[in-house]
């Protein structure tokens, strides 16, 4: 059995979340909200019964190339999004957050990425395979609903000015930030950090080696932490700080893509 | 000194400085030769050079760096702890800061009610919600303390130990890790400087996939001590062996050319075509007075620049062996023999020599690539990350919060309420809690920036 027709399906639906989520804030805001709800439950099954079919046809971690990698990184996404809807309300966000999905699930479904299961080399034998890609990706994802809500918090700017209601909104995207970042940055430091330096020290017998990989992991975490002292002892909200969440995002994005393809290292497996 | 030396603005200074320093230091490779960083950075190398950017991670300019950060953290967190200690204290006077009388009429009776006369009530809403409480009493007034979550407020101090654990362990490990390569064959034993154990290799098996890929190396080695085995063990990519304080690493693999095997056809000279086996540097008599030598073999033949012969990787790419024939101690045939390339075999001979030479077989012992390593770091490391991760979980999820209620007899209560995070959801527990809403009763609102309002 083949796993890419389910996520076919899920991306298909993951297109008609957008879609009626864009619906919600023309229409009647109650009824499409909740079609584009449940609709993305559905589609996070689909996706989650795809990740588990090749995850038994592989007889591996699902996230050993780009195609599982990008593939596991929108399913955490979808995750989170659906856990932050639950908690806090994204209101507004939410479509915008989905037009992230489609992005990611366009690139698992594009021909550019070889798809074919390959066999792990002996490095990535390891349960620490599991571990460190899964909490990294999962922390990524928080990290990247950072991203987006920074964006809009951004492209908001320009209409609030002298609107209070308008102004509420976009202090939510603030707080959708804040929050994101929060849980986000506990579990990349786990994650990429942690989990890695343990890995690393079973595998190649030493913890860190300088590797670009681990100091792009690095800077992408060292941009956090500035996210977060910057706000806390320097009281710094809304543009700045959300001008360095998407840095510290597209720093994290090049530590999964640039690194891989522009400059060469020890983990050059993916 | 101390000052500068704990503000925050120097710590957002250095975090910027490092994440500059390590973009540059995956920008320019690393650990290259100076005539490299000439060719391809001209424009750059003097500088590249001359701040040992070609080593950047080691370079002194960094390691200051890192200094630097080490004691603004350190001395950061040590300025704030005084203050945290006494917010856990809680406030000896029953005006506590930031905390206001209570103006709503019916909080400020059921308060007076609930210290004054019965506290109990009070006290089991609050410890029902996990608060711990202290009642205070000196001339008559009365201080309710209830906290909350208590490690929250050292949240960022065990991160900041975590770190400061962390980079000290870091130092450690590069000022005295060691690290032996090691390159054994089947049945080799190597001693292990500075220990008294020595390693052997019983056995080095690699596993292969269906598609030809490899699945997986496996060294059975034992330690030795005094001739007596001490331990046995399966070492592989991922399970290292520990003994003593070393661990054994699987590395590399690859095969010991120099103890090659070759296997050369001789024809010529009158007798038939022969086959003979030979080790790297080994003599062999075809006649009386004819010997032959066979001098050195490479795996991957090529002329280096100067034109000498040398092998251009440890792969078997074109195996190549250098064989000499002497009659009567002169040497009447000298050359190279090629494994794949037969008709490219360059030999000189003595024109009346009828000798034909050519390689046919070649076979080198495999040897497992160990390495052994010792890192007294290490576990100041894995320390150090338990506390910042630790640490991180505190400063999210541990909602330190503190309630302050302060009473004297004949003035209104005074009442003070705030979390690290979330204040609108504190509020709306306290507003369970007091049955009032204190946000319309007070206004108690910390400096709270940053957090989640
Ligand atoms: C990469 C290094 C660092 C990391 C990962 C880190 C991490 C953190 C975290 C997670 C918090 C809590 C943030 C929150 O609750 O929103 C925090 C707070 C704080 N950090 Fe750091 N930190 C680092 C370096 C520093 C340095 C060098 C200083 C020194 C100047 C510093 C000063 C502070 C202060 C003053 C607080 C606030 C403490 C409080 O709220 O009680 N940090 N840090």
């Amino acid at each position: 059995m083949n796993e890419f027709p389910l996520l076919l399906i899920s991306f298909i639906i993951y297109i008609l979340v957008m879609l009626s989520g864009f619906a919600s804030s023309f229409g009647s805001k109650a009824k499409w909200s909740r079609i584009s709800y449940s609709l993305a439950i559905a589609g996070f099954i689909v996706q989650s019964a795809g990740l588990l079919v090749r995850t038994i046809a592989s007889g591996h971690a699902p996230f050993t190339n780009m195609y599982e990698s990008i593939n596991f990184l929108s399913w955490s996404c979808v995750l989170v999004i659906i856990i932050f809807q639950r908690k806090f309300r994204l209101e507004k966000a939410w479509p915008y957050l989905w037009l992230l999905i489609v992005a990611l699930m366009a690139l698992v479904s594009s021909p550019l990425l070889p798809k074919n299961v390959t066999p792990l080399v002996p490095a990535l034998q390891s349960y620490w395979l599991w571990l460190h890609v899964s909490v990294t990706l999962l922390g990524e994802a928080f990290l990247a609903v950072a991203f987006v809500a920074s964006i809009l918090y951004l492209a908001a700017g320009r209409s609030s000015a002298g609107n209070s209601e308008a102004q509420k909104k976009q202090e939510n995207y603030d707080l959708i930030a804040y929050r994101a970042v929060a849980a986000g940055f506990p579990l990349f430091t786990l994650g990429a950090l942690v989990f890695g330096m343990i890995w690393a020290s079973q595998a190649w017998g030493r913890y860190w080696s300088w590797d670009p990989k681990e100091v792009w992991s690095l800077i992408t975490w060292l941009f956090y932490a500035l996210y977060l002292h910057t706000r806390l002892v320097m009281g710094w909200k809304g543009k700045r700080s959300a001008l360095i969440a998407i840095i510290g995002f597209l720093a994290a994005l090049f530590t999964f893509f640039g690194v891989n393809y522009l400059l060469s290292g020890l983990h050059s497996y993916v | 000194m101390i000052k500068f030396l704990s503000s925050i603005r120097l710590a957002i200074v250095l975090l910027i400085l490092i994440i500059i320093l390590s973009v540059i230091g995956t920008l320019i490779p690393q650990g290259e030769q100076p005539g490299f960083y000439q060719n391809y950075f001209p424009r750059w190398s003097g500088l590249i050079l001359s701040l040992q950017l070609d080593h950047l991670f080691r370079s002194p300019l960094f390691l200051s760096v890192a200094f630097l950060f080490l004691l603004n953290i350190l001395f950061c967190s040590l300025r704030q702890l005084p203050a945290k200690f006494k917010q856990l204290r809680g406030p000896i006077k029953f005006t506590p800061t930031g905390g206001q009388p209570v103006r709503d009429r019916k909080l400020a009776s059921d308060l007076s009610d609930w210290l004054m006369v019965s506290p109990d009530s009070l006290l089991r809403a609050l410890r029902e919600k996990h608060y711990n409480v202290k009642i205070k009493e000196a001339n008559g007034q009365k201080i309710l303390i209830a906290q909350k979550d208590r490690s929250g407020l050292f949240g960022p101090e065990i991160v900041h130990l975590g770190l400061i654990i962390i980079i000290i362990g870091g130092l450690i490990s590069a000022l005295f890790s060691q690290r032996i390569e090691l390159a054994l064959t089947e049945g080799q034993t190597v001693d292990l400087p500075g220990q008294s154990f020595s390693l052997r290799l019983d056995q080095f098996t690699t596993d292969y996939y269906p598609d030809g890929s490899v699945k997986s190396w496996k060294s059975m080695v034992s330690i030795l001590e005094k001739d007596q085995v001490k331990k046995q063990k399966t070492v592989e990519v991922n399970h290292p062996l520990k003994y003593d304080g070393l661990n054994f690493f699987q590395m590399s693999y690859g095969f010991d050319w120099d103890r090659t095997k070759v296997e050369l056809e001789i024809k010529g000279g009158g007798s038939t075509a022969r086959g003979l086996t030979l080790n790297v540097g080994e003599k062999f008599q075809l006649e009386p007075g004819l010997t032959l030598n066979l001098l050195d073999f490479i795996p991957d033949f090529e002329l280096d620049e100067g034109s000498r012969p040398a092998s251009r990787s440890a792969e078997a790419n074109n195996p190549a062996a250098l064989v000499e024939v002497t009659k009567d101690r002169r040497p009447v045939y000298l050359g190279w023999l090629f494994y794949y390339h037969p008709e490219l075999n360059q030999v000189q001979r003595e024109p009346d020599l009828e000798l034909e030479i050519s390689l046919k077989k070649f076979e080198a012992p495999l040897f497992s690539g160990l390495e052994a390593a010792s890192d007294p770091g290490l576990n100041l490391v894995w320390l150090g990350c338990a506390l910042l991760f630790l640490g991180l979980l505190a400063c999210f999820y541990l909602n330190y919060r503190q309630i302050v209620i302060g009473l004297k007899p004949g003035e209104k209560p005074v009442f003070s309420a705030h979390s690290r995070h979330n204040q609108t959801t504190f509020y709306q527990e306290l507003e369970r809690l007091l049955e009032v809403r204190p946000d319309s009763a007070i206004n108690s609102d910390r400096k709270n920036e940053g957090k989640t309002k």
